[in-house]
């Protein structure tokens, strides 16, 4: 499954500037792992030490949050997904 | 019942298709509770007293630091080593004489929220913290009030309405990541997050349009674009999971 992925802009200087990156996929999980094994920096800010997907992160399928079992919501030919940096300023 | 006065300080927004005289009647009868009047606290609570809410409710137990002054709107230079509540409540009462400005210098604590909080309508979420704005989150849960969430860093701010019963709550969205430490930030971002749940609040309490629940609005700045994405009511949430779906 080819799924377009958006990086968060805080996340892009592990990408090289790319902020748009195709990876292929059954899961959100996968698709992750294969961002993290093309830009290895993005490791450590996808997922948590066990492998759980970064308490800072939200994903998002075509719009709609995956919360709270991202890493394992399906993805499907096309999808686009989104990570979002939580943010908590005031 | 509206004044003269009241009638023509207010007279341009009751123009407004669904807001009317009713509606001004409704923000005047209305008690609102802010917490933290930094960045976003500044601009909810200016335009909620310039709009005519009855009561405005500030806390904040901070002092007015000279790093504060290129976002929080409401302090001045010579406000600096002051409660922001009383520069606010100054400020606040020049914009608007007609409305009632409580300012509480006192932290927003696990022991203290229930009380700071009795007797409002709803809570505006203008904190700096993620601890402090789960426990407004459950207490707002808890007492069945809405609750008006944003958040800003840099460029970027995201908004948020829950109403208890009907829509996620902020528990149903987030994990509850707790990260600490000073955020960057350009007063520009806050004037748009915080304006967005001032908007918020008034169709809220007039009864008009269509509020921000089940929808996370993102703003970013660099982009000049907003992003909506759909969020949706947790069963299992530890806030709200136990509340029935009245939606
Ligand atoms: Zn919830």
């Amino acid at each position: 499954m080819s799924v377009k992925v958006n990086l968060h802009r805080s996340l892009a200087s592990l990408t090289n500037g790319q902020t748009v990156v195709e990876v292929n996929g059954d899961t959100v999980g996968q698709c992750l792992e294969q961002l993290a094994t093309r830009f290895p920096r993005l490791k450590k800010r996808l997922f948590e030490k066990d492998g759980a997907l970064s308490r800072i992160l939200e994903i998002y399928i075509n719009g709609e949050s995956t919360y709270p079992d991202e890493l394992a919501t399906t993805v499907k030919d096309g999808d686009e997904l989104h990570t979002v940096v939580l943010i908590f300023g005031g | 019942m509206l004044s003269q006065e009241e009638l023509e300080r207010y007279s341009r927004q009751i123009l407004i298709n669904g807001f009317g005289e009713e509606g001004q009647a409704r923000l005047k009868k209305a008690k609102v509770f802010i917490a933290g009047v930094g960045g976003l606290g500044s601009v909810t609570a200016t335009y909620l007293a310039a709009a005519g809410v009855g009561v405005i409710r500030v806390v904040d137990h901070d002092k007015v630091e000279l790093s504060n002054l290129n976002r929080q709107i409401l302090h001045r230079d010579e406000d600096i080593g002051k409660n922001k509540v009383d520069s606010a409540t100054k400020r606040l009462k020049g914009i608007n004489p007609k409305v009632k400005i409580e300012a509480v210098a006192e932290e927003i604590t696990e022991a203290s929220i229930s009380r700071l909080v009795a007797g409002f309508d709803l809570i505006v979420d203008a904190m700096d913290n993620l601890p402090t704005r789960y426990l407004l989150n459950k207490t707002a849960i808890e007492k069945n009030i809405p609750f008006f969430h944003g958040a800003v860093n840099g460029f970027e701010g995201r908004a948020m309405t829950v109403i208890p019963g009907q829509t996620a709550c902020l528990r149903c969205v987030y994990r509850g990541a707790v990260v600490e430490g000073i955020f960057p930030v350009v007063g520009v971002t806050p004037g748009v997050i915080g304006c967005i749940q001032a908007t918020e609040v008034i169709k809220y309490l007039v009864g008009t349009g269509q509020l921000l629940g089940n929808r996370l609005l993102v703003y970013d700045g660099l982009n000049m674009k907003f992003t909506e994405f759909k969020v949706k009511r947790d069963p299992n949430c530890e806030h709200c999971g136990g509340l029935k779906d009245k939606s």
